[in-house]
């Protein structure tokens, strides 16, 4: 995770160092608020009830550093947890194959999506729009009203409570999925790309590489991996009824801007969605422990995922300060160097 | 009466008629005016690095000052002084000859000190009128549309720019968009106005439209503090010529009392000749080696609607053809179709004997046609990424290792061999290319190339914007690599550059390809007449 040919490294360094003191003041106010926070028990359900989120948050940082965004990943969740269901409900397909299937058709849904954006050049935001709108009435269409459950008993373990040695099947999940995540966008050539088709894709074409292809298959992966979160979903639940993840993306999104992965994309780290995933965890949780109401843990968090863009252009803001934005024409570079270094507020 | 404070002497020891000599015999009678600006002492440091070391400048009305030296000098930080965007450490500005505090852009542009890049700022969707009067304040809440475009165009006219202020900025050219910006400034009652390379993105046509604006400007009373890499330009323009080397000032002389060689004796502060000036005709220095002669490149009735028209071309290894022609005749669409970024809608391309289907910038690369562009901003390098991963871009491939993960001991001393070889000077491979001056950034672009290991090397004007020393190190390696056999196609609007590296030298205009001279047996006037008009 701590690539070495990472963009803009002083800044994210801060960002990092800035989230880590957030989480250990959250953490210290959780333990001193709550004797029940550091029990076993609180630990597996702190990322039990967002491990579906997680997985698809880190896929959706490399959407946002290659400069995209999917708003679409909640709905497809929904198809993926409603195209299970019926095929279990209504036909005798094998629940691994209908699970198969149901990944597929998140991918193609994304597959889709990523064409009509990277190919004809409509914003992914506007496609992945639609696709918020069309793929949940799609997931209704699938389930209509009914609440459809009876899943196998191996299903419904898989996402209550399984263990794997010591540790929660969810824990596992989300440190697998982060690490995975990480030195993927670290350390390969993978990673390398979505930065710099995030910072200039057309720069990034003019070097050979294929990046509407990219795109496309990044969406495909992003609709995959969402389907395949949805499917964990209903699995955790039990039973899926047609509204199931509907408002997922926004929580999704904030864990990878929290982290400081720009919106504009080309920069971010995924140790900075790490920490920013257990800050969010950590502050839901400790505010449930404290019986702070849900709307009102919503409203906190909003609070800070808008304190931390603006904080992250005041970073930024730090470091150009002294350089002529307007006019890049020619940096002295032991200039630029040096004003990077002692704008360090 | 106002005396020149020359902060370092000429280390030629050529001024020594001392320095109130030389401000007299500006045209303007410089001894008996008040500058208009002009700094004193000024030292400004960032940290440990001082980019101004206690330099003065005097800006006088209805003179054209340049000011040259390599990228790194200071002149950067000078505009950013004179604009308001930073203050100095030590000295002071004056301007009408009384001590100002310019503590920022709105007191500069109060005073009536305004600046013109590069690159133009302009709102493109807003109207010619809109974008001339952009910064005015206090003209009442409601929009006065008539007498808005009919202000711009006393303006226009009074420059004699043939704009209609109605029309879009985007529907113009940068030289017009230019103009614009100059227009803008005059409405701005400036009195000081800073070009900064304005000439760098504008073509032979339209450089002349802008020296004969900078003329009026002149004529107006105007200071214009004008910078250039082209020597030509600046010898044709100035009044006086003042030379920045790291951070100090090293002479200021009427333009008539320098030399070109003196010039970049004092820019670099050694010998350097301002083209390589290669050692043509290779075929006949290997006469012992009967070469198949089998081409590197052929091209036929190669066609892109809109951009060019059948064009046929051969070019063999070792060998530099040189392609001159105004901007605009479609030089770069020939690279880019080439290259595979517009493929060619009509035509053939064969590489060393195969035919070869070019549709996207992957083909080229697997035939070995790298294309170095001409915009390193935008289309050439990752500005934010480290100079090792901006090397290694179009060959990532080649550095993953069978687990998937990229091989950074091996990209890290890849980079390191071209830092060496093209001697790229930064603090670290880590530095973020942005960092860079520019004659690093583009051998940085070179190096990025150069590792794809091509045999066919297109290079779209590679010493734009750089400095006198850097462009003869670019010269160099360019020569290197065409003796080590490589066919390089060089595209460049710096006529005497074609002239000096090419052994053969493609005439473009309008899109048709009107002539392939040997580059011994033409001269630039033939050349320059091949390129405008029959």
């Amino acid at each position: 995770m701590t690539g070495r040919a990472r963009p803009v490294i002083s800044e994210n360094r801060r960002w990092e160092l800035l989230l880590l003191t957030i989480l250990v003041v959250t953490v210290i106010f959780n333990v001193m608020q709550s004797t029940n926070y550091l029990g076993i028990n609180n630990f597996i359900n702190l990322f039990e009830l967002s491990v579906e989120k997680i997985i698809v948050a880190v896929v959706m940082a490399f959407v946002i550093v290659c400069g995209e965004i999917d708003l679409s990943v909640a709905s497809i969740m929904g198809v993926g947890a409603c195209v299970v269901a019926v095929l279990h409900d209504s036909t005798s397909v094998p629940f691994t194959l209908a699970i198969l299937i149901a990944v597929g058709v998140g991918g193609l849904a994304g597959l889709l999506q990523g064409w009509c954006s990277a190919t004809l050049g409509v914003p992914s935001l506007v496609v992945t729009l639609a696709g918020l709108i069309g793929f949940r009435g799609l997931a209704r269409i699938l389930v209509e009203d009914r609440s459809i459950g009876d899943f196998p008993e191996w299903f419904d373990s898989l996402g209550q409570s399984g263990v794997i040695g010591p540790l929660p099947f969810s824990v596992i999940v989300f440190f697998v999925a982060i690490l995975f995540g990480g030195v993927v966008l670290g350390r390969t050539g993978l990673g390398r790309r979505a930065y710099v088709i995030g910072d200039n894709a057309e720069m990034a074409r003019y070097s050979g590489i294929d990046v509407v292809g990219y795109k496309i298959r990044l969406f495909a992966v992003s609709g995959a991996v969402a389907a395949f979160a949805g499917v964990l979903f209903a699995a955790r639940l039990g039973s899926v009824r047609g509204d199931v993840a509907s408002g997922f993306e926004l929580d999704i999104i904030t864990m990878v801007l929290l982290g400081g992965v720009s919106i504009f994309g080309g920069t971010g780290s995924m140790l900075g969605v790490f920490t920013s995933i257990l800050i969010v965890l950590n502050l839901r949780n400790g505010l449930g422990l404290a019986n702070v109401e849900a709307n009102t843990q919503t409203g906190i968090i909003g609070v800070i995922l808008i304190a931390s863009v603006v904080l992250r252009n005041a970073f930024a803001r730090f470091d150009t300060s002294s350089l002529d934005t307007q006019a890049p024409p020619h940096h002295e570079p032991a200039v630029t160097n040096h004003d990077l270094t002692t704008a360090n507020p | 009466m106002y005396i020149h404070v020359r902060t370092h002497t000429n280390v030629h020891g050529l001024t020594t008629t001392g320095d109130l000599a030389v401000t007299i015999r500006t045209p303007t009678d410089a001894g008996l005016v008040q500058p208009v600006l002009s700094l004193r002492g000024v030292t400004k440091r960032f940290g440990a690095t001082t980019a101004l070391s206690s330099v003065g400048i005097d800006l006088l009305a209805g003179e054209v000052h340049t000011l040259v030296g390599e990228n790194g000098a200071g002149k950067s930080t000078l505009i950013k002084v004179i604009t308001g965007l930073h203050q100095p450490d030590e000295g002071e500005i004056l301007v009408d000859g009384s001590p100002t505090q310019l503590s920022s852009t709105s007191d500069a542009q109060s005073l009536g000190i305004a600046a013109i890049y590069q690159e133009p700022m302009i709102f493109p969707e807003l109207s010619v009128a809109e974008n001339i009067f952009i910064s005015h304040q206090n003209r009442g809440r409601i929009v006065n549309w008539r007498r808005m475009y009919a202000d711009a165009g006393e303006i226009l006219a009074s420059l004699d720019m043939a704009i209609n202020p109605r029309i879009p900025a985007s529907q113009l050219t940068v030289g017009g968009q230019q103009a614009v910006e100059i227009a803008k400034a005059i409405s701005l009652d400036v009195r000081v106005l800073i070009m900064d390379e304005p000439t760098a993105s504008l073509s032979a046509h339209e450089v002349e439209r802008l020296f004969e604006q900078v003329a009026r400007l002149r004529e107006r009373g105007v200071a214009v503090l004008f910078i250039s890499h082209r020597l030509d330009e600046v010898f044709r323009i100035s009044d006086r010529i003042t030379v920045f080397r790291d951070g100090q000032h090293i002479s200021t002389l009427p333009v008539d009392d320098v030399t070109q060689e003196q010039l970049v004796r004092d820019m670099v502060g050694r010998d350097v000749d301002e083209f390589f000036g290669r050692q043509q005709t290779p075929s006949s220095e290997e006469p012992s080696e009967p070469k198949p002669a089998a081409a590197a490149l052929k091209v036929e009735g190669l066609s892109v609607n809109g951009a060019f028209e059948d064009v046929t071309f051969e070019l063999r290894a070792g060998e530099i053809l040189g392609f001159a022609g105004l901007v605009g005749a479609g030089r770069t669409d020939i690279a880019l179709a080439l290259f595979g970024i517009t493929p060619a809608d009509r035509g053939s391309i064969e590489v060393f004997g195969n035919e070869a289907s070019i549709h996207k910038p992957a083909d080229a690369l697997g035939h070995g046609i790298a294309y170095l562009s001409e915009d390193r901003r935008q289309l050439g390098l990752s500005m934010p990424q480290s100079i090792i991963a901006n090397i290694t871009l179009p060959s990532l491939a080649r550095y993953r290792s069978r687990s998937g993960l990229l091989r950074t001991a091996e990209e890290r001393a890849v980079a390191e061999r071209f830092r060496q070889q093209l001697q790229i000077k930064a603090a670290s491979l880590d530095t973020p290319v942005g960092n860079l001056s520019g004659g690093n950034q583009q051998k940085t672009m070179l190096a990025k190339w150069l590792n794809t290991e091509p045999r066919i090397l297109i290079l779209d004007e590679p010493t734009r914007g750089i400095d006198v020393g850097a462009k003869a190190d670019v010269h160099h390696h360019i020569d290197e690599l065409a003796r080590q056999g490589m066919a390089v196609i060089l595209i460049s609007s710096d006529l005497p550059e074609v002239m000096a590296m090419s052994d053969r030298i493609a005439v473009m205009r309008e899109g048709r390809l009107v002539g392939i001279h040997d580059s011994a047996s033409i001269d630039s006037e033939t050349i320059m007449r091949a390129a405008v008009a029959a």
